[in-house]
């Protein structure tokens, strides 16, 4: 996997831009309540972005009812597990429900000048997800994107500012997916709001939606003011 | 200079006198006597403990093994952290041998990343590299290597082969003519006493007006409390390697000579012993 760190070229982040990007996201948020919000940390005042939500993960989903979706703005993308036939499924009667806890943080990697998708699920007994039970609530055809493209590769890491095991989506190829929509000039994008466009693109892929109402958002004036 | 290269071999050849003790509440067949090891500072835990798994192993039942995990003094050791640093960083002012408890089992989901296979390790330890290679030439010279060039830095440390890995490694170590230093210097501060599990920030070599900058102005910017002003009692100990470099060290010199093979300068800040 190469990694390249962005060329003058490319339209690349901030921390301070990254900082302001997530305040509108979180305004936006609290406005149509879909439960992010902002962590500031205590000792050095860097911080992250951080939603928690609760998903029902059905195991024998029979073709007809796998469009069950209490939350609009979350879709349920949960593969067909692949199991013998039972009884349950003859009767079209969902066997098994789990709660599974995600857990999605935003962070900044100042390596990369990116942001980076960190995650975590587990079940009410807070026993965790292993990696391979998450890859089985990827829908499928993510899993043949992910299969494909090795930078898109998730992987267990520390996370920076809590130091417990997350997942992480590789965060290298970032820049180059979002110059490729971006474009390169930096001045005609300031009305775009950069997390929700990588988060959009992004937050599929591990289950996580954003409602069509984000792309309304225009960035505030204070943007171009403050880093005028 | 010779002095120079002297400083890559003490680096690399640092080695720890380690005890391993299987966990008393784990259930063996047998007694499980205590393992010992010079474990490699620059390496990590699961690279070189395959001789640990299989002593302690033989002395247990087949159903009861598990990924194996280590822990010093009830803290979990993270085998992602290169040996040399947990070593300073919890237990450094103590007695030698280290003594470091075995674990086949409750294997902490909350504090440890899971290390299936040697995959893994490699997979983490070229993402270090990579990461560095980002802060000190934005990427260029790691993208413009083989890749039987990064499997040569893996087997080096695999192997315990210094030239094999200095080969390569040089290249990452090496800036255009006209800088006097990479562009930022990849490091790491660790303390056990904070929740935050390290302090990584951008930090230059060189200031604006062609100074080198020291480990000194490096705590200074990212860490204050380390710096104790001289006059006052200091309480607290920067160590990398197991030694406390003077904190008028330029920088760069440091990242040059004592990163580890991730090419990161892991700090730890401790606590300075009272005796």
């Amino acid at each position: 996997v190469s990694c390249r760190m962005a060329g003058e070229e490319d339209f690349f982040l901030e921390e301070k831009r990254f900082k302001q990007y997530c305040e509108d996201f979180v305004k936006h948020s609290k406005q149509i309540g879909d439960g992010w919000e902002w962590r500031t940390s205590k000792d050095l005042g860097d911080g992250y972005l951080s939603k928690t939500h609760f998903q029902v993960r059905n195991r024998h989903i029979p073709p007809d009812m796998k469009e069950k979706s209490s939350d609009n703005t979350e879709q349920m993308l949960f593969a067909h597990v692949e199991e013998p036939l039972d009884d349950s499924q003859a009767t079209g009667v969902c066997s098994t429900e789990e709660v599974v806890r995600y857990e999605y943080h935003v962070l900044f990697s100042s390596s990369y000048q990116v942001p980076v998708l960190y995650f975590r699920a587990c079940f009410l007994d807070g026993r965790p997800l292993t990696l391979d039970e998450i890859w089985g609530s990827v829908h499928a055809s993510y899993q043949d994107r992910l299969q494909e493209r090795p930078w898109d590769t998730i992987t267990q890491q520390e996370h920076p500012i809590l130091g417990q095991p997350f997942f992480v989506l590789h965060p290298c190829r970032t820049n180059e997916f979002i110059s490729a929509v971006l474009g390169d000039s930096q001045e005609h994008h300031r009305h775009i709001n950069y997390i929700i466009l990588w988060l959009s693109t992004v937050g599929p892929v591990v289950g996580l939606n954003l409602p069509l109402s984000y792309a309304k958002l225009a960035p505030e004036q204070s943007i171009d003011a403050d880093l005028a | 200079m010779t002095d120079d290269k002297d400083v890559l071999r003490d680096v690399w050849f640092g080695r720890i006198p380690t005890c391993f003790t299987l966990y008393q509440d784990e259930i063996t067949e047998r007694e499980a006597e205590p393992y010992y090891l010079l474990l490699p500072r620059i390496s990590y835990l699961t690279l070189v403990t395959d001789k640990v798994k299989k002593h302690f192993q033989k002395v247990m039942r087949q159903e009861e093994l598990s990924e194996i995990w280590f822990e010093y003094e009830g803290t979990p050791l993270k085998w992602h952290y290169p040996i040399g640093l947990l070593f300073d960083l919890h237990a450094s002012n103590t007695a030698l041998p280290w003594s470091i408890t075995v674990h086949f089992k409750n294997f902490p989901e909350k504090d440890l990343l899971h290390c299936h296979s040697k995959d893994v390790i490699e997979a983490h330890f070229m993402a270090c590299i990579k990461e560095a290679d980002a802060l000190k030439h934005k990427s260029q010279v790691i993208n413009e290597m083989q890749k039987k060039d990064h499997k040569q830095l893996w087997m080096g440390l695999q192997n315990d082969k210094f030239e094999q890995f200095w080969a390569i490694n040089r290249k990452l170590m090496e800036y255009p003519p006209e800088d006097n230093g990479f562009r930022y210097i990849p490091f790491r501060i660790y303390q056990a006493t904070t929740e935050r599990p390290f302090i990584q920030k951008l930090f230059r070599p060189i200031a604006s007006g062609g100074q080198l900058h020291t480990l000194g102005d490096l705590l200074k910017d990212a860490c204050p409390s380390a710096i104790t002003p001289e006059d006052a009692e200091q309480k607290t100990q920067v160590m990398i390697h197991g030694i406390e470099p003077m904190l008028e060290t330029p920088i760069q010199w440091l990242s040059e000579h004592m990163s580890y093979p991730d090419n990161f300068l892991h700090i730890s800040i401790i606590p300075r012993p009272t005796d």
